[in-house]
């Protein structure tokens, strides 16, 4: 067996050599730590409980082509399950409420302004968008007609 | 500058109470090791870019639910590897790409010579066995290199948050670390013996 302080030494060279070639770029953490003000405060989040891209599931094969990904997220008496179809200008969002009901849902993208994306869920709870920015989104939901219900966020994902 | 789990938990019930201070500070100290995660699976710049920002994104919504703040270093890593995951994963439906850092290796060497004028003789040769050290990492097994990438975060993470960054058993790590560094070294010989048969490889002026 090799002697601990020997490993300890090579880690830390490790660590040195790591930090002069693979530094966090700089702007990352800026942003990182601007996202703080970006948060919702006032929204309920619904949490990704499934990825098809991450969690294994006979289901999503069945459902969707290996293509789309599949996606989950739950919140207090609210799913909301997106499927993403296609890939780069083509790519596509269809959703579903469950229960079913009216929202107005908007994609949002990192730094507080929206991306332009809207999207009207109908009375079946079913929403589409298209023309997705690239990057992490988050879909804020304002359920019921118009201004009247409450509001819910997604967790962020990456496309 | 080992991980201090009591920090961590008062910052992140701090950040979850809203004080944009402590939420600095948090990002500050564990932004090594969410990019050494997904550096560690191999991901271009690009890609950890976009792992990195999506964990630190999902973590400003999720602060009032980690049920550790302790732990949110552990939770950032799980985070990182999930999102580092789907990535590897979406991406292996396109052309794979040869991972850039050995390109970026090289344009450290195009600048080096300048840079060893300035530098003081020691910091030149400190330097080049850094290089080397790097190069002989990066030939190293995918699993050791996910180990030791992460385990090169600074400030160094514990066992708890390299665990969750790997989803393997805390109590492995010591072995797997010990015959990743063991393997290391065999590459670093290996490479000294050839540079004894190769001796322009070091140009002395």
């Amino acid at each position: 067996m090799r002697d601990e302080p020997d490993d300890t030494e090579l880690e830390e060279e490790l660590r040195l050599a790591a930090a002069r070639f693979d530094p966090v770029p700089p702007g990352l953490i800026l942003a990182a730590v601007d996202a703080f003000t970006w948060r919702t405060i006032d929204a309920e989040l619904a949490e990704l409980v499934f990825d098809s891209l991450i969690d294994h599931d006979d289901l999503a094969v069945v459902r969707g082509s290996p293509q789309d990904r599949m996606l989950s997220f739950q919140a207090s008496g609210l799913t909301i399950e997106v499927e993403i179809t296609g890939t780069g200008a083509s790519r596509r969002l269809i959703g579903q409420l469950v229960p079913p009901q009216p929202a107005s849902v908007a994609v949002q993208a990192p730094g507080g302004g929206p991306s332009g994306v809207r999207a009207l869920a109908d009375e079946l709870g079913r929403f589409s968008a298209d023309s997705l920015p690239a990057g992490p989104v988050s879909l804020h939901c304002r359920l019921g007609a118009e201004t009247a219900g409450h509001s819910v966020v997604t967790d962020w994902i990456s496309m | 500058m080992t991980v201090d789990p009591d920090q961590a938990g008062v910052l992140a019930r701090a950040a979850a109470g809203g004080d944009p201070a402590s939420w600095k500070a948090l990002v500050e100290r564990f932004s090594g090791l969410v990019w050494s995660v997904a550096r560690g699976y191999r991901l271009s710049p690009a890609d950890a870019a976009d792992v990195f920002q999506t964990t630190w994104l999902r973590l400003t919504e999720n602060l009032g639910r980690i049920e550790n703040p302790e732990r949110v270093g552990a939770w950032l890593a799980t985070t990182a590897r999930r999102e580092s995951l789907r990535t590897v994963r979406a991406s292996a439906r396109v052309i794979p790409t040869d991972d850039d850092s050995v390109l970026d290796l090289g344009q450290v060497d195009d600048r080096s010579p300048e840079q060893s004028v300035l530098d003081s003789e020691q910091a030149a040769l400190d330097v080049a066995a850094a290089r080397r050290l790097w190069g002989a990492f990066r030939e190293l097994s995918a699993r050791c290199q996910e180990l030791l990438r992460i385990l090169m975060a600074t400030p160094p993470p514990n066992y708890l948050e390299v665990a969750s960054a790997l989803d393997m058993p805390v109590g492995s790590i010591g072995p797997t670390r010990a015959r990743c560094l063991q393997r290391l070294r065999g590459k670093l010989t290996d490479e000294v013996s050839g540079a004894v048969l190769r001796p322009h490889a070091h140009k002395r002026a």
